[in-house]
């Protein structure tokens, strides 16, 4: 700061005391302001004319060592306790013994609801432009996770709620549970830590955040910074089920899937046993009737072949049969015995058909055939 | 991998994908009677992982650094 600067003369030379309150009347033109910070190292007794606190920043860590009169202290009646965060008035001053820069406090007041709405929408925007509420971020959770991880406060509804949803959905469900304080002083990094110990479980592939409704107070941890990373830092997707619909904690955001209630956030880690045990059904339903389809059609193919081959022979004689009939009736055509239909005759001597009268004499004897019996007859001349 | 080891969600994965395949029907019989006989199997397996599993609930304790943890 400016306070330095201003004294480190390189020729003039101070003693320490000197310096000291050289700081100090410089210290004293600056203006009396707010600080934010929470409350750490707070040491109060009854034989001391001063009250000594930690201003402490919760994001930084950074320290501002700071008093107060003690009558002052106890007329406020605040009874503050470690990590509170509080608003405190005052201004620098040296301690010239030790050369230490404290706060004097001189007004401290418990940070109130518009100051802590303003403190989460600061947090909101920095945490958004790191990017932790993404939508590229948000994983998406398992159908069939092997082991539900559970972060919840020791009160029984949020974890009953959870732990019903998912056994009534899944009855073989492998539930780990790790209670951890989820409001008050320090709440925050107790919640991270047991995020991160539950996600660390080697069978947990999914984490289901839990906590009931509660007042705005109660809710803070939720959107503490802490808790918040460690949301975006869980290395299997987390499902935000913390206060009622109308509450958005800033983990809420940082979570892959928010869930508006225990029990909703239970539908959504777990299958539901009765549709996977019809979906299983039907799935071996459609194994049996495609498989038999396959065999069915597969057999008429060969039924068809069968046939076809069966059928073979028989259209081999039959038209064989039709080629014999066309044989039979050219055959017919042919026989003499359709010429004698005519009114031709056949005439034989000694049994062979004479063709030329030469091959008789008269008085020789011959057989005629007619179409319809025969008789016999004597050559009685022989014509050239 | 060895079945053994194999999810719930694996098993019926592949069953769906032999159900698709005879589906599609172009398989030889043989092959489709070896995947009728492997989807009867996952089938089965499955219904007994559905069956079998028996619930639990495992507590575990907060952070380490955290002595206010209930359960211990």
């Amino acid at each position: 700061m400016k306070v330095e600067a201003t004294y480190h003369g390189d020729r003039k030379v101070f003693s320490v005391s000197a310096f000291n309150e050289g700081i100090g009347i410089y210290l004293r033109k600056l203006p009396v302001l707010w600080v934010e910070g929470e409350v750490t190292e707070l040491s109060r007794n009854d034989a001391w004319a001063f009250v000594f606190f930690t201003l402490k920043d919760p994001e930084s860590g950074a320290c501002l060592k700071a008093t107060m009169p003690r009558r002052r202290f106890d007329a406020l009646e605040l009874e503050l306790a470690e990590g509170e965060r509080v608003l405190v008035e005052g201004k620098a001053e040296i301690y010239a013994a030790k050369g230490e820069l404290t706060f004097r406090a001189v007004a401290i007041e418990r940070i109130g609801l518009g100051d802590h709405l303003a403190a989460i929408e600061r947090l909101k925007r920095v945490l958004a432009a790191e990017g932790l509420f993404a939508a590229e971020r948000k994983r998406p959770l398992p159908r069939f996770p092997r082991a539900v991880g559970v972060v919840t406060g020791a009160d029984a509804a949020a974890r009953g709620d959870v732990v019903t949803g998912i056994r009534s959905r899944y009855p073989a469900a492998h539930i780990v549970v790790v209670e951890t304080r989820v409001q008050g002083v320090g709440a925050g990094p107790r919640i991270a830590a047991a995020l991160g110990r539950v996600a660390a479980h080697p069978a947990v592939d999914v984490v289901i955040v839990a906590r009931g409704g509660g007042s705005f107070d109660d809710l803070l941890p939720f959107s503490d910074e802490t808790v918040v990373r460690a949301f975006a830092a869980c290395p299997v997707p987390v499902v935000s089920a913390v206060g009622h619909e109308q509450d958005t904690p800033l983990c809420d955001l940082a979570a892959d899937v928010r869930a508006s209630t225990p029990t909703a956030a239970a539908r959504l880690v777990v299958p539901d046993l009765v549709e996977l045990k019809a979906g299983l059904a039907r799935l071996r339903e459609l194994l049996d009737g495609s498989a038999r389809r396959v065999l069915t059609h597969d057999r008429e193919r060969l039924d068809r072949s069968r046939d076809r081959l069966r059928s073979a022979p028989l259209l081999f004689l039959e038209r064989r049969r039709v080629a014999l009939d066309h044989a039979a009736a050219r055959l017919q055509a042919l026989s003499p015995r359709a010429t004698l239909t005519r009114g031709y005759a056949v005439v034989r001597s000694n049994g062979i058909a004479l063709r030329e009268a030469a091959a008789t004499a008269p008085g020789s004897r011959l057989e005629i055939e007619l179409a319809a019996g025969g008789l016999t007859a004597t050559v009685a001349e022989v014509l050239p | 991998m060895s079945d053994g080891e194999q999810t719930f969600e694996e098993l019926r994965h592949e069953l769906e994908e032999i159900v698709g395949k005879l589906e599609r029907g172009d398989v030889a019989v043989d092959e489709a009677i070896q995947l009728w006989q492997r989807g009867e199997e996952l089938h089965r397996r499955c219904a007994v992982l559905l069956e079998a599993a028996e619930g639990r609930i495992e507590e575990l304790a907060a952070g380490t650094d955290d002595k206010d943890a209930p359960g211990l």
